[in-house]
């Protein structure tokens, strides 16, 4: 019974934040645009060489997905806090975590597959060789909800207050580095004829370690910022 | 089993720990003042120089120590906010509080004087390649992290249990980030074996020198982060009968 209605809550959560985010089309485009226009500065601002950019394309890649994710991400609670949504959750008899867990998902829909879906295009604009876009897409579907649930904590900490400035980068960014660190290695391994599997796993420990810890630390940390 | 338990609560009393730190500093600033008279005299005037480094090895000293009293910080922080979080343990964060910078402080020199070391001994001021190096950085930007977040809460009560679960979630990834960093081949040196043997490249009078150093290095951490404890101290609790008195007799 308590299980059947803890899903029920989970799947309504999910269902009622992809709603939200459908209806608000803008906050799913910016950070997506914005994905594209800092991977298109590169090649102006490095060297349009197509040698140089085959180097350095999984990274240019990886770094503008962490950039985008972290301008999706801001408003991830916001709403929900000033509406009041947020304290009704906090209230609710099912288990913050899972509540949480939906949330993350729902937001990973909408911010980070989109972006996923889109990076071979511009990895080819950045003269990503063939044998690298399979690794590419994987690591970014291992790597980009590791960096929202990670993210989704500094944000859960200062949702209710006035100006954050930089403080979201400040946590976030040095939390991103061991996904940065083995999503770009794994492209690497892969380009240098290697079979990334190691790699990849390491992604996916990383994964299922986030998956058990984040949502608790996040629904901690909401307990703490909303009082 | 109360009576188990009551050295614990008393700890987490500000005038206890106010009064203990009283006549315990004397004695923390002798002895870190022996330490740090002896290391620093030893490494600059008598260590021998290094065959291949010169002098420059002598900055070795300084470094191994401020680098090892730079890693505790998270974990020290870490214990803090667990205190703060599961007991509302004042002093807890009081210490966690000053902790955060002394730790951005503490890494900031470990860079400085391992660039300073590596400009002569590596050729370079600064080597993404070294692990450590970056992973230090890192632990830097994750210390700020915490700083802005204390700075940016007003209130004293929810800064204090959202700064001790970043402290925690950043303990954590700091060792991920150290090991996946450490993936990276590194240039920097791996932990090098001590000799016995007086005259060798790691002969005792270079790793006691280091010791010492050591030693004064974390009296010197624990010396500053008292004092910046008894201040915060006296500033939260200036409405308390056992402060005001306090104030009257220092007049």
């Amino acid at each position: 019974m308590s299980q059947a209605s803890a899903a029920a809550a989970f799947i309504a959560t999910l269902r009622r934040d992809l709603l939200i985010s459908l209806k608000r089309r803008n906050d799913i485009l910016n950070p997506f645009m914005f994905f594209i226009i800092v991977v298109s500065l590169f090649p102006i601002g490095v060297s349009p060489d197509s040698a140089m950019l085959r180097q350095i394309a999984a990274g240019v890649i990886w770094i503008a997905v962490l950039l985008a994710s972290m301008l999706s991400m801001d408003g991830l609670y916001r709403s929900d806090y000033e509406d009041g949504t947020l304290e009704q959750l906090l209230l609710s008899s099912m288990p913050l975590y899972l509540l949480v867990f939906a949330k993350n998902i729902a937001h990973w829909l909408v911010s980070g597959l989109p972006v996923i879906l889109v990076s071979p295009l511009l990895a080819y604009m950045l003269a990503l060789p063939a044998e690298g876009y399979l690794t590419l897409v994987a690591s970014l579907l291992l790597g980009t909800p590791v960096v929202g649930m990670l993210g989704s904590i500094a944000v859960a900490l200062t949702v209710g207050l006035g100006s954050r400035g930089l403080i979201l980068a400040v946590i976030t960014v040095p939390m991103s580095v061991p996904v940065l660190i083995f999503g770009t290695l794994a492209v690497q391994n892969a380009l240098a004829g290697g079979l990334p599997l190691g790699y990849l796993a390491l992604l996916g420990a990383m994964l299922a370690l986030t998956i058990c810890l984040a949502p608790v630390a996040t629904a901690a940390a909401l307990r703490i910022s909303v009082n | 089993m109360a009576g188990g338990w009551q050295w614990f609560h008393r700890l987490g009393s500000p005038k206890w720990f106010y009064e203990k730190t009283t006549r315990w500093l004397p004695w923390l600033w002798g002895a870190m003042a022996l330490f740090l008279t002896v290391g620093l005299v030893w490494a600059l005037l008598f260590l021998p120089e290094d065959y291949q480094q010169g002098h420059t090895s002598r900055i070795l000293v300084v470094h191994v120590a401020v680098a090892g009293a730079s890693l505790s910080f998270f974990p020290l922080m870490a214990v803090a906010g667990t205190v703060t979080l599961v007991w509302r343990m004042k002093l807890a964060d009081m210490v966690a509080r000053n902790a955060a910078p002394l730790g951005a402080w503490f890494s900031f020199l470990t860079l400085a004087t391992g660039s300073i070391w590596g400009s002569v001994s590596w050729g370079t001021w600064w080597e993404w390649t070294d692990s450590r190096l970056v992973s230090m950085l890192f632990q830097f930007f994750l210390l700020l992290g915490v700083i802005s977040l204390r700075a940016a809460i007003e209130n004293t009560e929810t800064a204090a249990r959202a700064c001790a679960l970043l402290s925690i979630v950043g303990c954590i990834n700091v060792v991920v980030i150290k090991y996946s960093v450490d993936w990276w081949n590194t240039l920097h040196q791996p932990s090098s074996p001590i000799s016995m043997e007086v005259g060798s490249p790691n002969g005792p009078e270079f790793w006691v020198a280091t010791v010492v150093m050591i030693v004064a290095v974390y009296l010197f951490l624990a010396v500053s982060l008292i004092l910046a404890t008894r201040n915060e101290i006296l500033q939260r609790e200036s409405g308390a009968q056992w402060v005001r008195e306090l104030a009257l007799e220092a007049g």
